[in-house]
């Protein structure tokens, strides 16, 4: 029994969360951020399996999320809402909290799909070409959003509120957090099972010596594939999870700056390293959060010794400096972030008796 | 009918011939070697035959089929094994998992049993555990299956080399310098090894090798080329007396 | 007809803006194989140095009060050497660190690229979101060729991007210091075993591709005099696609990939949407990356087993 015992744990806690946030003890605030964490979560996940395991330099992951946040929300609006775009609720509102997963997983495989155009171009090129050619990606697929009018081009699109509404009208719970909980523990499932068999080693063999796979039988072009699509499919859920909890997507809030974060968090963690990277997406999440009321906080600070001069204010625009910084400091300082590509239980050997992965 | 049959084989690379006209036949159960001065064309030779560059001109028979164009995985998967001239394994994997993967291409179950863990992949997988001990323990290197490669001394990383080749359990095996890099008494160790690995898994070996000990005590037949051209075949005797041979290595002044 | 003559000279006049900073991105690139991705944005700090510079010069207000052609006279050899200041601050506090140490180079990509970030976000965080325009300092008169008309300004432009051109073709194949250049993308390690100081070459190289990025982000603000803290991203990206599309590492290729793209810019702004332009842009640096994987001029990779 020792041996399920972190699994217990891990369970209890989501259990807890979903409680504490269903009685009220979590405020609306920390709800959204414990939320914004598991998606980030599985943002970086998904962007370690081609950038950790893989060895690629992907950096514009960020328009998968964009992908599977339209697409996501596109058919859960027409399955259960009654908009102008669809017309009548394809299911009804009364369906929602069941036929949810079907937003989800039509977001992921949009999403995947467009994995397509990052995954052929990278059978001739690595490296710098490649980052270049995911960059390019990222600004077609938000550009291409923006052309649409139909979905709101510029604009945005919206009403998202309205199916989490129709999920609560079921039944009262914290229907985008227990999504989001299930989610994560898909995502960190599927890749940890991937990366743990032969199929998905196959991966790995890529990164570290593509011609020594190719000519022992590896099919590398089939695992680079498998590889963007299962990650940008990914991307595309944690992209459709976004887009309904805050009830609103816009093409820019996935440009360059999300990817970038994105790339943070698994460098933060250490490439080819799940527990790491859960770590450095929690960390970064609270990070992000914690400026939000650090910086009014030293602007005070510093405007009361008179360090700063009248008139000029902090902005949270530091934060877009910090942030950059720490990655910085990382490179210098640390580049294999906080595990490598180590787990967590290589580093403490003893975990693996209270805690059982297959 | 041959195991390996090549025709007429050349390449260009922009401006440079690296092989013309190269013709050569390998039957089942024999070793042989292929040997020339640096920069010669051996490499390329086994390049083009797994599969890695697609050869201007010629044919590559194997087994009855052509595969010349056909992508390095099929070639594998149809029996063909190598080794590289510079160790090419996979660093930052176990031993264990470096000969593992030489099954990537016999793997039968798909993307989805194995992140739903079915009854297939399970069984897949056991099999390819089995195998791959069967083979760490024939080559003698269960000790270091939990090993990275990289901490291995270099020996022992080309051991784990041609083991992940032979895990395959390939019909014929491409060896590319395998004595590159080793002390006299390593290389003693390795001609024994070769006869053995020859004789225990009943397949055809063809070597490139520079140093003369290894070829003529090995092979049963020679090739060499030179400026990308065959130049001699035949027992090492005879290559050892042929005068283009001796040209070739030492210059005209030698004779 | 006369229409797209027009577009002609206009795009003839975007393709030297991203030609100046893709030369930069290239020379970099061609000595240290790295993609420098701050280099938009020391195109950027050029033109807000130019301002501050031109600003503190200029009568009436000016500090000095000198006139404009004095001022304009001064303000571009000024904000070519400190912008190549900031470049070569950059290389010596983020990446030479990182390279001495033989780091992989995908680290060194992605300090670049957050470097870029906190030129950008700290300058919109120091100075705030107020818009800076660059004063006038040159009059501006307008040439009609035929009905096209053509700016004084669009011609010092173009001229510039060509002077530049050919400047660096000289620089890099005949002298001495372009000689080692190339022997630095060769081979970094044999270098210093032939007597060639490194450092300096490095250094010398930082300092040509951010002091070109300077006059080019001069010769913008005073095309287009409104700055703001985003303009180098954009831009930057888009002359970045200029020289990969070119093949990056490739002087010839940095300077007609920029006039290429621009050009195709121009074109589909002039007959569709303008919002199709960035779709456009990249959708064909994927096609030609796709078709060649190193741009026009850029030499294929061989690897060798």
């Amino acid at each position: 029994m020792q041996r399920y015992a972190l699994n217990a744990l891990f369970c209890a806690a989501a259990v807890v969360l979903v409680v504490l946030a269903q009685t009220g003890a979590l405020d609306k605030y920390m709800l959204t951020v414990i939320t914004f964490m598991g998606i980030n979560c599985i943002f970086a996940v998904s962007l370690n399996l081609v950038n950790g395991y893989m060895g690629e330099f992907s950096c514009g992951h960020g328009g998968f999320m964009c992908v599977g946040a339209y697409v996501g929300s596109l058919l859960s609006t027409a399955f259960f809402t009654n908009s102008k775009l669809f017309g009548p609720a394809l299911f009804g509102p009364e369906l929602a909290p069941f036929l949810f997963p079907l937003a989800l997983l039509g977001a992921g495989l949009a999403a995947a799909l467009f994995g397509l155009i990052v995954a052929l171009p990278s059978f001739h090129t690595r490296d710098d070409y490649l980052a270049i050619i995911t960059i390019a990606a990222n600004y077609i697929i938000i550009s291409l959003v923006e052309n649409i009018d139909a979905i709101g081009g510029p604009r945005g699109f919206s009403g998202m509120k309205k199916v989490v509404n129709a999920m609560s009208d079921v039944a009262d719970a914290p229907w985008m957090l227990i999504w989001t909980i299930i989610g994560l523990f898909v995502c960190v499932m599927m890749i940890y099972r991937l990366m743990t068999s032969t199929y998905g080693k196959g991966i790995s063999a890529v990164c570290q010596n593509e011609v020594a796979a190719e000519i022992m039988g590896v099919n590398t072009n089939r695992v680079k594939i498998m590889a963007f699509m299962v990650s940008s499919g990914l991307a595309g859920l944690s992209g459709a999870l976004y887009a309904h909890v805050y009830g609103y997507v816009n093409a820019q809030a996935f440009n360059i700056l999300k990817s970038t974060e994105g790339l943070v968090m698994v460098y933060l963690g250490g490439m080819g390293s799940i527990s790491g990277v859960l770590m450095a997406a929690v960390a970064f999440t609270l990070l992000i959060e914690s400026l939000r009321f650090v910086i009014p906080w030293l602007n005070d600070i510093l405007h009361a010794v008179n360090l700063l001069p009248v008139g000029y204010e902090l902005s949270q625009v530091w934060k877009w400096v910090i942030i950059p910084l720490v990655l910085i400091l990382l490179m210098q300082f640390r580049p294999e972030g906080f595990l490598g590509n180590r787990e967590l239980t290589h580093v403490f050997p003893r975990l693996r008796r209270w805690i059982t992965f297959r | 009918m041959s195991l390996l049959e090549i025709n007429g084989l050349t390449q260009r690379f922009g401006g440079l011939q690296a092989l013309s006209n190269f013709s050569f036949r390998l039957e089942e159960r024999e070793l042989v070697g292929l040997i020339g001065p640096n920069g010669a064309g051996k490499t390329t030779v086994f390049n083009i035959v797994s599969g890695f560059y697609k050869p201007t001109e010629g044919d590559i028979v194997f087994c009855g089929k052509r595969v010349n164009g056909l992508k390095p995985h099929v070639v594998t998967a149809m029996g063909m094994a190598r080794t590289f001239q510079n160790i090419r394994l996979w660093n930052d994997m176990t031993v264990l998992d470096n000969i593992r993967l030489a099954r990537y291409a016999w793997l039968d179950y798909s993307f989805w049993s194995a992140v739903l863990r079915t009854k297939k992949f399970r069984q897949s997988e056991k099999a390819i555990e089995k195998r791959s001990r069967e083979v760490l323990e024939i080559m003698d290197l269960t000790e270091y299956a939990a090993e990275l490669p990289k901490n291995l001394p270099y020996g022992l990383q080309r051991r784990v080399e041609l083991a992940r080749a032979l895990a395959g359990n390939p019909k014929l095996l491409l060896l590319d310098e395998p004595a590159a890099g080793l002390n006299s008494a390593d290389v003693e160790g390795l001609i024994r090894h070769i006869r053995w690995i020859y004789d225990e898994f009943k397949i055809s070996i063809w070597m490139i090798e520079h140093q003369m000990k290894v070829v003529m005590s090995l092979c049963q037949r020679l090739a060499v080329i030179d400026f990308g051209c065959a130049i001699a075949e035949g027992t090492p005797e005879q290559i050892r007396q042929d005068p283009d041979v001796i040209k070739a290595y030492l210059g005209d002044g030698a004779l | 007809m006369e229409f797209i003559l027009q577009q002609c000279v206009n795009a003839m006049q975007w393709g030297s803006f991203y030609a100046l900073i893709a030369l930069g991105y290239t020379l970099v690139y061609g000595v240290l194989r790295l993609i420098n991705f701050a280099h938009g944005d020391i195109f950027m700090v050029g033109a807000y140095l130019a301002f501050f510079i031109s600003t503190a010069f200029l009568a009436p207000d000016g500090l000095f009060g000198f006139s404009r052609e004095l001022t304009l006279a001064l303000t571009i050899p000024l904000t070519m050497i400190f912008t190549s200041l900031v470049g070569v601050t950059l290389e010596r506090i983020a990446y030479r660190p990182l390279m001495r140490r033989g780091a992989h180079r995908l680290y060194v990509v992605i300090t670049a690229l957050m470097c870029g970030l906190v030129l950008e976000n700290g300058n919109l965080a120091l100075l705030g979101a107020s818009r800076k325009t660059l004063p006038v300092l040159l009059d501006k008169s307008v040439y009609d060729f035929g009905g096209i008309a053509v700016t004084n300004l669009k011609l010092w432009v173009i001229l510039a991007a060509v002077l530049v051109f050919l400047f660096l073709q000289f620089v890099v194949t005949k002298t001495r210091l372009g000689m080692a250049m190339r022997a630095v993308s060769w081979d970094k390690f044999a270098l210093p075993l032939m007597g060639i100081p490194l450092d300096s070459v490095i250094v010398f190289t930082f300092v040509l591709g951010s002091g070109i990025a300077g006059l080019g982000g001069m010769l913008f603000a005073m095309s287009y005099p409104v700055l703001e803290p985003y303009m180098g991203a954009m831009t930057g990206w888009k002359a970045f696609i200029a020289a990969v599309v070119g093949g990056i590492g490739e002087i010839r290729g940095a300077f007609v990939g920029g006039f290429l793209l621009a050009f195709v810019e121009v074109m589909v702004a002039a007959f569709l949407p303008s919002t199709f332009r960035d779709l456009f842009a990249f959708s064909i640096l994927l096609v030609i990356l796709w078709q060649w994987p190193t741009g026009i001029f850029g030499k294929p990779a061989t690897s060798k087993i």
